[in-house]
């Protein structure tokens, strides 16, 4: 839920909760008023009718007066008010009247005189306050949504921003994101926490390729020399058998680790963005030529191979195209049975290559992961399709693996890719 | 023909330097780049090979250095990097072939022989070893002066045979030389043994000698010496 939903959610709340109670304050508030109002009123005017009897010794004839009523001398009574209803005629309904009794000596007759003064209609009073409530209500509400409005589209619009900034940052894409200034300071604080947070993930990230391409690197120039030298101990005719076997089982593993150097060396290289070019490649082409080059292994495997190819034309590196179909045609005559087939298809959308093969116990997605064998009979090194995924990603390609019974797919998805 | 190699580590410097005078080249060698540029303002060579990556300069500008005096030097350059800018450039300004290290020697020596050939002879020069004669721009051998139909692989094996006899061809070596480098095949080697079955039964059927002696479990050696 979005922030500002939430807000405004809360507001509504707070705000169907105080109405009942504003209205209840605001009613008892204007009753008191009222009340003081109208008791003034009668008070005044009971003094005016004792002031006037005293002087004039005759009643006032007051609109106010209720009525009369002589009362022996000997009558008492404390000036008191009431609350009355009077059937009016007129309207044909009770009116709420306020009535003071007091007692008046009018020259020699002692008079009970009652005053009154008609009340506001307590329903008519809470109706209209109850209407007036909600209309000021509704205003804020509608001020307080726009303002909110107004304050989300303002103070937050460089946060969102920054956030959608964010979600397309890419640590192995160099394009280093700027975070905008919002002058709000939690914004900015929440920028700079950010900042300081990618600022160390690339260095992290950074060093670690750093360490990767060194150490593929600087180990090959060593693995060279070793190599040399073992091919010496091999030709010199000095060893006996057994010292000649431990040579030669070295001699494997380090061309084996030369090969992780130059794989790993790839793969950074693919992550660090070397391959740059956007060729438009005839993939036919490429693919003939690849078979051309593996024709004689295949033979030599017997292995059945068709190919049903298109044109086709996708804008890439040249070299990545190649290694890309070389790794996906060479895994399919690796990982295959003598006297198995490969069949191969390309058009607009994919380029699919199927094989026959052992049934494989791997997960698809374990397979593309670096070192992840399928068959640890062979000697393959299981970078190939970790290489190819990073090829794939560079170009937004899709790869995709099923097997079935000793049948292998790989498929190729080019994605709005070709021309 | 005579070599320079340039390239700053010393023990590869001289294993580079053995093999390939073994090959009965003149082999001089640079480990840093001044005296390499000194090397090559003052002596003429016919094959240059340069390692890019020296601690005291750049293995392109000995190159650039170089094809300003003598246009006609094969340059040859090995980088531990495999970056494709420096392939590139280097390519651009006149190096004719790159190696990524760790190569294997006899690959290095059959680049430079085919190299020499290209530069030298304009790669009309035919091979020759005893009673096979190769010509390499046209893929042909010749037993005896009689025809030898090969496949493309086995010309290939072959003729890297012939370019380093006398010399152990591990099947590793041979296997990067017929498909390069980022191809690993178990079934590789199991090829190559039956290609040069096949190779030994076409040779034979031309009154060929089988100079392919096989050393166990490591590799192979073309050789007339017993």
């Amino acid at each position: 839920m979005k922030l500002l939903t939430r807000t405004n959610r809360f507001y509504l709340i707070f705000i169907l909760l105080l109405s009942p109670i504003m209205i209840a304050v605001d009613y008892y508030i204007i009753r008191y008023f009222v009340y003081t109002e109208v008791n003034d009123i009668l008070k005044h005017e009971s003094e005016r009718i004792i002031s006037y009897a005293e002087s004039e010794n005759a009643l006032l004839p007051s609109s106010y007066i209720d009525n009369t009523l002589q009362v022996k001398e000997t009558y008492q009574l404390a000036p008191s008010f009431r609350d009355t209803l009077i059937f009016d005629s007129h309207f044909n309904k009770l009116i709420p009247y306020r009535k003071f009794d007091f007692v008046v000596q009018v020259g020699d007759e002692k008079m009970k005189v009652t005053v009154k003064h008609i009340l506001l209609e307590a329903k008519k009073l809470i109706l209209w306050l109850f209407l007036s409530t909600v209309f000021i209500l509704a205003l804020m509400l509608v001020g307080l949504f726009l303002i909110n409005q107004k304050i989300s589209s303002w103070a937050w619009g460089p946060f969102y921003r920054n956030l959608s900034k964010l979600k397309k940052y890419d640590i192995t894409q160099k394009n280093r994101v700027h975070l905008e200034a919002s002058g709000i300071s939690e914004f900015e604080a929440l920028n700079q926490v950010i900042s300081s947070l990618m600022n160390q993930v690339e260095n992290d990230f950074q060093n670690l390729k750093e360490f990767n391409e060194n150490i593929s690197h600087e180990m090959q120039t060593p693995l060279a020399i070793i190599r040399n030298k073992m091919v010496l101990l091999l030709e010199s005719q000095s060893l006996k058998e057994k010292e000649f076997q431990w040579v030669q089982a070295a001699y494997q593993e380090v061309n084996k680790l030369s090969k992780i150097g130059k794989s790993l060396t790839l793969i950074s290289r693919i992550e660090n963005q070397e391959f740059t070019r956007m060729d438009s490649i005839d993939l036919r082409a490429t693919i003939d030529n690849i078979i051309g080059n593996m024709e004689e292994i295949v033979q030599f495997k017997k292995l059945e191979m068709t190919a049903k190819l298109d044109q086709v034309k996708v804008k890439c590196d040249p070299i990545l195209a190649n290694i890309l179909f070389t790794n996906l045609i060479k895994n399919a005559i690796q990982h295959n049975r003598e006297g198995g087939y490969i069949r191969m298809q390309l058009n607009e959308e994919k380029f699919e290559i199927e094989n026959s093969g052992q049934v494989l116990n791997t997960g698809t997605a374990q397979l593309f992961h670096r070192f992840q064998k399928g068959n640890t009979a062979t000697d393959s090194l299981g970078l190939g399709l970790a290489i190819n995924q990073r090829i794939c990603e560079i170009y937004g390609f899709k790869l995709d693996y099923t097997h079935q019974d000793g049948q292998h797919i790989f498929s190729l998805f080019f994605r709005n890719q070709a021309e | 023909m005579k070599i320079l190699v340039i390239e700053d580590n010393v023990e590869l410097l001289h294993d580079i330097r053995d093999f390939l005078e073994r090959e009965g080249n003149v082999c001089e060698i640079a480990n840093n780049y001044e005296s390499a540029y000194m090397k090559v303002g003052i002596f003429p060579y016919d094959i240059l090979v340069v390692d890019i990556t020296l601690p005291d300069g750049n293995g392109l500008d000995i190159i650039r250095e170089t094809k300003k005096e003598n246009i006609d030097v094969g340059i040859i350059i090995i980088s531990a990097k495999n970056a494709l800018e420096d392939k590139i450039k280097g390519l651009e300004i006149g190096a004719d072939d790159y190696l990524t290290k760790p190569f294997y020697l006899p690959e290095l020596n059959a680049r430079i022989n085919a190299l020499y050939r290209r530069k030298v002879y304009k790669g009309s020069k035919e091979i020759l070893f005893n009673e096979i004669k190769i010509k390499p721009e046209r893929y042909e051998v010749f037993i005896h002066d009689q025809p030898l139909s090969l496949t493309k692989k086995e010309f290939d094996i072959l003729h890297f045979f012939v370019a380093n006899k006398n010399r152990l061809l591990t099947k590793e070596a041979i296997a990067e030389h017929l498909w390069g480098d980022h191809i690993e095949m178990a079934d590789s080697f199991k090829f190559i043994y039956t290609h040069l079955a096949n190779l030994r039964k076409k040779i034979a059927g031309l009154g060929g000698n089988d100079y392919i002696k096989s050393i166990y479990r490591v590799g192979y050696k073309f050789t007339d010496r017993e």
